[in-house]
């Protein structure tokens, strides 16, 4: 069964955040690295990048399979995680360890509509 | 259309094979980890079920007779007992299958055609079989097929009952195993560059053989592994490399094209034709090629696209095969891969990506 950590929000499509104060921290959970299977390439948007809730961000790749990464929060990329890039294979080996992006949010109301941890494993179950 | 099983869906299962929809077929695409998968077969020994493939068989006189004028390859002057592989074209040289021809007797063939073509095949090949005196059955739905792979195929096939003496036959041979109604038939065929042996047989048997290799520790390897074994190897997919528009000699085939043979379907095509594509093998430093990607030039000239690619196992880099305009492409061109907007700098290689162990 999936790890799955309390105090962080989820997605539908498996990614966690973590927020603290105004900055929310983005990354694939335990459940999306291992479906994906080996990561073997990671592409993350540049800092002072602008994104839109809802859109995709960038992609990991796994030998056969591209998926989008996709964020749920609006505003500006403050950081990217150089280390996934270079190092990939840490996103299977520490899926909460291993952040993508730090944004620096917007809205609030986004974040009250994304999943706790009781509800996303719930829907890892039901998936 | 409701999707089709194997002989081994629960064997497939019990394994926690991940099971995808192929050609109509609900197939297993990858077990534990692609990359041991790959690495099995490489190094060791690995087994696919590959039972969605078709088998039709020619008997009568004129057996051979009808595939060597159904085929591009030279099937005449094979050796009995050899396997043959060629493209299946039209009138126009364009391809309709790729497959192996086995020349069981002299009155009695095999050939083995990819699942997604079954019916194609049988009806071009049942459309012209009267003017031959030889009888054309598809015979896929009494066989199973696995295909074992790897450098200690055969070391492994001496270790498990086969019901009957294994020989060590030459590399695209094949020989009868058990002369049944529906016959267990070995051949040392395969899809992996790697030494190995495609297993024909009736669905009980097979099961029975697949559970002794899963006792004899053999790795259990899906069609998402055998993808990417292929394409390390440069063999190319039909479907993917080949399609039907293009001919064999806008793919890397000329060599299965013989025409120096006696007449055959497409011939007189495929005798005066200027290729319009050709056929390379990319390596990036970074990023992975996906089928349908863009080959350009560093003027931003779209040349080709992507056929098939991934992220290799052994090499741990992107491959890929694009079919390229070859009016378009010259030897020392630089080139580059559109991915999602970015352009990748890519090799062009002459040789296939690993080169693999058979004999």
């Amino acid at each position: 069964m999936a790890n799955v950590i309390e105090g962080l929000k989820y997605t539908e499509d498996h990614e966690w955040i973590s927020i603290e104060g105004d900055i929310a921290t983005v990354g694939i959970t335990d459940f999306a690295q291992s479906s994906l299977g080996d990561i073997v390439f990671v592409e993350l948007p540049e800092e002072g990048e602008q994104l839109e809730a809802n859109s995709s961000f960038g992609v990991v790749e796994s030998i056969k399979s591209v998926s989008d990464l996709n964020t749920p929060i609006t505003g500006e990329v403050l950081e990217k995680n150089n280390t996934v890039e270079e190092a990939p294979e840490s996103l299977n080996e520490d899926a909460y360890g291993a952040w993508l992006i730090k944004i620096k949010i917007t809205s609030t109301e986004e974040i009250d509509s994304l999943m706790d941890s009781k509800a996303y494993t719930e829907y890892c179950e039901a998936n | 259309m409701s999707t089709q099983k194997t002989a081994l869906f629960e064997e497939h299962l019990a394994a926690n094979a991940k099971i995808v929809d192929f050609a109509g077929w609900e197939m297993p695409i990858q077990y534990k980890n692609l990359k041991e998968e790959v690495t099995a077969v490489r190094e060791k020994v690995g087994v696919f079920d590959v039972s969605h493939m078709g088998e039709f068989f020619i008997e009568g006189p004129q057996s051979i007779d009808f595939i060597d004028f159904m085929v591009t390859n030279d099937i005449k002057s094979a050796e009995m007992k050899k396997a043959i592989y060629s493209p299946l074209c039209r009138e126009d040289g364009t391809v309709i299958d790729d497959l192996i021809v086995y020349k069981l007797e002299e009155n009695k063939l095999m050939i083995c055609v990819n699942a997604s073509n079954i019916e194609k095949d049988f009806t071009w090949l049942n459309s012209h079989v009267s003017k031959f005196d030889c009888k054309l059955t598809d015979r896929s739905s009494e066989f199973s097929l696995l295909a074992l792979q790897g450098p200690d195929t055969i070391k492994t096939l001496k270790s498990v009952e086969l019901g009957f003496t294994f020989e060590d036959i030459p590399y695209y041979s094949i020989q009868v195993g058990q002369d049944t109604e529906t016959p267990v038939l070995l051949a040392r065929t395969g899809y992996t560059g790697e030494d190995g042996f495609e297993i024909f047989g009736p669905h009980a048997y097979i099961k029975a053989l697949w559970s002794k290799l899963m006792t004899a520790g053999v790795t259990p390897c899906g069609l998402g592994s055998r993808d990417v074994l292929r394409l390390e190897v440069c063999y190319p997919l039909y479907g993917h490399e080949l399609i039907d528009d293009i001919t064999p000699l806008d793919a890397g085939l000329k060599w299965t094209v013989k025409l120096e043979k006696s007449d055959f379907i497409g011939k007189a095509a495929l005798a005066s034709y200027q290729p319009k594509f050709r056929l390379l093998k990319l390596v990036l430093e970074k990023g992975i090629p996906r089928e349908g990607y863009n080959v350009e030039k560093l003027d931003g000239t779209k040349i080709g696209e992507i056929t098939s690619g991934t992220m290799s196992v052994i090499l741990k880099k992107g491959i890929a095969l694009a079919r390229i305009d070859k009016n378009l492409y010259s030897a020392d061109d630089e080139i580059v891969v559109d991915i999602r907007g970015k352009k990748y700098k890519t090799i062009v290689n002459k040789k296939p990506f690993v080169s693999g162990g058979h004999k």
